[in-house]
C-alpha cells in the first residue's frame, strides 16, 4: 500500500517545479518575454539612457560684427557642447527660433564688444536658454560662463602684465577620475538596468502566473491533489529564481561585451545579492496574487509597486538630489539596494565589507515581505 | 425588428448601430465599474506617478560629500576650504588621507576628494600656479558631472577672491567681461515642469495600451468574445464599443495630470487647452488602436502585458525624450523614436505648456499623432477577425 501513501514533500517539490519548468520552456511566447525580452530592453536601455548633453543647437546675434566678436563666437562653440545652427539678425528673430524649438540656445554679443574690451570697459554677453529642459539649460549656460569666464580672466592677467604688476596666483583644478574616466553613461546604467528588469520578470510574472491559475480554475485543481500549499507555492517560484540568475548573467555578459561594463568585484557578492534580491521581488509577485482576483489587476498592483520602486531606487536620477523626506523613504526599497549592490560591485570593486548596509537592508526586506507572502498565501489556500 | 437591411433607411441603420456602440460602451463601463479596483487604479496611478516624478525625478543635486586631504594646513589652505565647502553645492565630509579615497568612494560615502598640496600657502604668495587635485569617482556619472563643474566654478571663485584681496586697488577692477544668462518659460529650471508634459503622455500610454490590451485579451481566454459574435453587434461596433470608456477614462486622467501638475508644481498652461485636448484625443486613440490590436494578436493577457510594456511603455520612457533627450541618441534609435508617437505629444505638450505655442508650430506634431492613430485603427479593424477559428 505504499503506492498511497503521500509522497514526500521533496518529491513534491520536485514535481511541482518540473511541471513548471516544462510549461514556461514549451510556451515560446514565456521564453520570449523571460529571455529575449530582457536582452532587448538591456540594449537598447544602455543605448537611450544617456544624461550627455552636446550638441545644443545655439543661434549667434552678433550685433559686433568684428573680428573679435566673430572670433569669440567661433571659439564658444568649438568644442562641441554647442552647435551652432545659424545666425540672426536681432533679438525677436533669436526669441523666435527658441519658440520654434529651432534652437536652445542664443547667444547675443553685444554692440561695441570688440572696442568696450579694447578700452578697458566692462561688457556684457547675453546668452538666451530655451529652459524646457533644465539639464540641457544648465549645461548650455556653464558652457558659455565657463569661456567667458576665461576670456575675461586671461584679459585682466595681461592687463596687470601690461602695467608691470605681476599678476595673483592661479589655482587649477586637476580631476582624476576613478572607475569611470571618461564619465560615460552605459557602465553606470547597465548595472542599474538589471534591478529593473528583475522586477519585470519576476514579479509581474509571478503575479499574474498565479492569477491566470486562479482565474482558469487549474489552482482549485491542484488544491485537491495532496501537494501541500507551502510546497506548491516554493515549487511554482523555484524555476523563477534560475529564470532570474540566467538574466542577471545574461545581462552581466551583454553590459562587458556590448557597453564596456567592468567586472572588478567578486562574484560571490553579486550572487548573494541577487538572492537576496529576487527574495522580495518573488514574495511582492506572491503578495500580488493574493490580494488581486484576475489578471488586469494584478498586473496593475504590480506595476503600482513597481513605479515608485523604479523612480526612488536612484537608478534613473540620483538619491541626492531628492527631497530629505523622500530620501528616507528609499531605504525600505529594495530596487535601491540592489542597484548600489550591482554598480558598486561591478564598477567599483566593492567586497562584502563595503556593502554590508545594503546586503543587510535586502535580507531584512526580503525576509519579511516573503514570509508576509508565504503566511498570507497559505491561509487563501488552506 | 427581423428587417432587412436595404429596407432601413440609412439614418435609421447609422442610428441603430449607435445604439449598439452605446449598449457596448455601456457593458463595458459597467465592467469597469463592478469591479472599482480597476478605476481606482487607474486614477490613482497617475497621480501618485505626478509626485513621485516630480519630487523624486531631480538631477539638480546639492551639498554633494566632499572629503578633504589637507596637506599643508596653513590659513590659506584653511580659506580655500572654506570656499570650497561653504556653498551649499558642495559640503565637505571630513578629512581623510588620499590613500583612503578608493575605500571611502566603495562605501559610497563621498563622491570625491580634494587634494591640497603641501606648500600650497607658500605657493600662493610667490604668485605661482598651484595645482589642485580632485578624485572624482566617476561611477556615477550625474553626481561626477556635477561635482566636476561645480568644484571648478568654486576654485575659479577662490582665484579671484585671491586675486581682490592681492590687488586691493585699481587692478580689482570687477571682470571686464561677464555673462548674462537669461532662461526662458522654466527661469529656476525646475526638474518637475520638465517632467510634467513628458509624464501626461507616459500615462496615457500605460493606460490606453494596456488596459486596453488586457480587457479585449480577457474576452479572448474567458470565451466571451464568441458571445459577442453571437450577438447582432458588428465588428466595427464591438470596438468602438469597447474603446469608448477607456478613451473617457484617458481623457480624464491627461486633464488630472495638467490640473494636478499646475496646482502642486505650477506647471503653466501658456498655450490653447483645445490645441491640448485636440492632440491628447488623437494620441489617445492610437494608443487605444494600439492595445486593440495587441490584443488580437496574442489573444492572452500575459503575453499581451509583455506586447504592450516592449512596444509602447518602455519607447514612451525612454525614446519619447521625456527623461532622456533624443537628439543624443545613435542614429537608430533616433531613427526608431520618429515612428514613437509619446515622442510628438511629449514635444506637443512641452510646446504648449511651457512655451505657449500654437498650431503653427506643432502641427507636424498633431499630424504624426493623427496619422498613426488612423493607420493603427484601420490595421486593427483589418486584422479583427471576422468569424471564430
Amino acid at each position: 500500500m505504499s503506492s498511497l501513501r503521500r509522497p514526500s514533500a521533496r518529491v513534491q517539490l520536485a514535481a511541482v517545479f518540473r511541471k513548471e519548468v516544462r510549461q514556461t520552456v514549451r510556451d515560446r511566447r514565456m521564453m520570449f518575454m523571460l529571455i529575449a525580452a530582457p536582452l532587448l530592453q538591456t540594449v537598447v536601455f544602455g543605448f537611450a539612457a544617456d544624461f550627455t548633453v552636446d550638441r545644443i543647437p545655439t543661434v549667434v546675434l552678433d550685433q559686433d560684427g568684428t573680428d573679435v566678436s566673430r572670433l569669440h563666437a567661433r571659439r564658444l562653440l568649438a568644442d562641441g557642447t554647442l552647435r551652432r545652427v545659424g545666425d540672426v539678425e536681432g533679438p525677436a528673430a533669436a526669441d523666435a527660433e527658441l519658440d520654434a524649438g529651432r534652437a536652445a540656445a542664443a547667444v547675443i554679443l553685444p554692440r561695441r564688444l570688440a572696442a568696450d574690451l579694447a578700452a578697458g570697459r566692462p561688457a556684457e554677453v547675453q546668452v538666451v536658454l530655451d529652459g524646457t529642459d533644465p539639464n540641457r539649460s544648465v549645461v548650455a549656460g556653464a558652457t558659455a560662463a565657463q569661456y567667458f569666464g576665461q576670456v575675461g580672466e586671461r584679459m585682466s592677467r595681461e592687463k596687470l602684465s601690461a602695467a608691470g604688476i605681476a599678476p595673483p596666483a592661479q589655482l587649477v583644478l586637476t580631476p582624476r577620475i576613478s572607475y569611470n574616466p571618461t564619465v560615460v553613461s552605459p557602465p553606470y546604467m547597465v548595472p542599474g538596468i538589471a534591478a529593473l528588469l528583475l522586477l519585470v520578470v519576476t514579479t509581474i510574472v509571478t503575479a499574474m502566473g498565479l492569477a491566470r491559475e486562479r482565474e482558469m480554475g487549474t489552482l482549485e485543481q491542484v488544491m485537491v491533489t495532496p501537494i501541500r500549499p507551502t510546497v506548491l507555492l516554493f515549487g511554482k517560484i523555484a524555476p523563477y529564481v534560475v529564470f532570474g540568475f540566467v538574466d542577471v548573467m545574461l545581462l552581466v555578459v551583454v553590459g562587458t561585451w556590448l557597453f564596456g561594463v567592468p567586472i572588478r568585484g567578486p562574484l560571490p557578492v553579486l550572487v548573494t545579492g541577487t538572492l537576496l534580491y529576487l527574495l522580495t521581488t518573488l514574495g511582492v509577485g506572491l503578495l500580488i496574487s493574493t490580494i488581486s482576483a484576475t489578471q488586469q489587476q494584478s498586473f496593475l498592483a504590480g506595476f503600482l509597486f513597481m513605479m515608485p520602486a523604479v523612480l526612488l531606487s536612484g537608478v534613473m536620477s540620483p538619491i541626492r538630489s531628492m527631497p530629505g523626506w523622500l530620501q528616507a523613504i528609499t531605504w525600505v526599497n529594495p530596487v535601491r539596494h540592489y542597484a548600489e549592490v550591482m554598480r558598486s560591485c561591478l564598477l567599483r570593486g566593492a567586497g562584502f565589507a563595503d556593502l554590508a548596509v545594503p546586503m543587510a537592508a535586502l535580507a531584512i526586506i526580503g525576509g519579511v515581505v516573503f514570509a508576509a507572502a508565504v503566511l498570507r498565501f497559505r491561509t487563501r489556500l488552506g | 425588428m427581423r428587417e432587412r437591411g436595404g429596407q432601413i433607411l440609412g439614418s435609421e441603420r447609422l442610428r441603430r448601430s449607435l445604439i449598439r456602440v452605446g449598449a457596448m460602451a455601456g457593458k463595458e463601463t459597467l465592467h469597469i465599474l463592478r469591479d472599482p479596483r480597476t478605476l481606482y487604479l487607474a486614477l490613482v496611478m497617475p497621480v501618485l506617478m505626478l509626485f513621485l516624478f516630480g519630487y523624486g525625478v531631480s538631477f539638480d543635486l546639492d551639498r554633494i560629500p566632499v572629503a578633504i586631504s589637507d596637506l599643508d594646513r596653513t590659513e590659506a589652505s584653511r580659506a580655500l576650504v572654506r570656499t570650497v565647502t561653504g556653498s551649499h553645492e558642495l559640503v565637505s565630509a571630513g578629512e581623510a588621507d588620499a590613500a583612503e579615497a578608493d575605500r571611502l568612494f566603495r562605501r559610497g560615502r563621498v563622491a570625491a576628494m580634494l587634494v591640497i598640496p603641501s606648500q600650497y600657502g607658500e605657493k600662493l604668495a610667490r604668485r605661482e600656479r598651484v595645482s589642485l587635485q580632485l578624485l572624482v569617482d566617476g561611477s556615477d556619472v550625474v553626481v561626477a558631472n556635477q561635482v566636476l563643474s561645480k568644484a571648478d566654478a568654486l576654485v575659479r571663485a577662490e582665484t579671484r577672491r585671491l586675486a581682490s584681496v592681492e590687488l586691493a586697488g585699481p587692478g580689482a577692477a570687477a571682470a571686464p567681461l561677464q555673462v548674462k544668462l537669461w532662461t526662458r518659460y522654466n527661469p529656476a529650471s525646475l526638474s518637475a515642469l520638465f517632467m510634467v508634459p513628458g509624464l501626461a503622455a507616459y500615462i496615457l500610454a500605460i493606460t490606453a495600451v494596456l488596459l486596453t490590451a488586457l480587457t479585449v485579451a480577457g474576452e479572448w481566454e474567458r470565451g466571451s468574445m464568441e458571445q459577442l459574435f453571437a450577438s447582432p453587434v458588428g465588428r466595427l461596433e464591438i470596438m468602438l464599443g469597447k474603446l469608448a470608456p477607456y478613451l473617457a477614462l484617458g481623457m480624464l486622467e491627461l486633464l488630472l495630470v495638467v490640473a494636478f501638475g499646475a496646482a502642486v508644481f505650477d506647471v503653466p498652461v501658456r498655450g490653447s487647452l483645445t490645441l491640448f485636448l485636440v492632440i491628447g484625443f488623437f494620441f489617445l486613440v492610437g494608443m487605444l488602436g494600439q492595445g486593440l490590436l495587441i490584443s488580437i494578436l496574442t489573444k492572452n493577457q500575459l503575453v499581451a502585458t509583455q506586447a504592450g510594456t516592449i512596444s509602447s511603455l518602455l519607447p514612451s520612457l525612454l525614446l519619447s525624450g521625456m527623461v532622456f533627450p533624443v537628439e543624443n541618441m545613435p542614429w537608430p534609435l533616433q531613427l526608431l523614436s520618429r515612428v514613437i508617437p509619446a515622442r510628438y505629444l511629449v514635444h506637443a505638450l512641452r510646446g504648449i505648456l511651457l512655451k505657449g505655442n500654437g498650431l503653427a508650430a506643432l502641427w507636424p506634431d498633431l499630424l504624426a499623432v493623427a496619422v498613426f492613430a488612423v493607420l493603427i485603427v484601420a490595421f486593427s479593424a483589418a486584422r479583427f477577425p471576422r468569424r471564430l477559428a
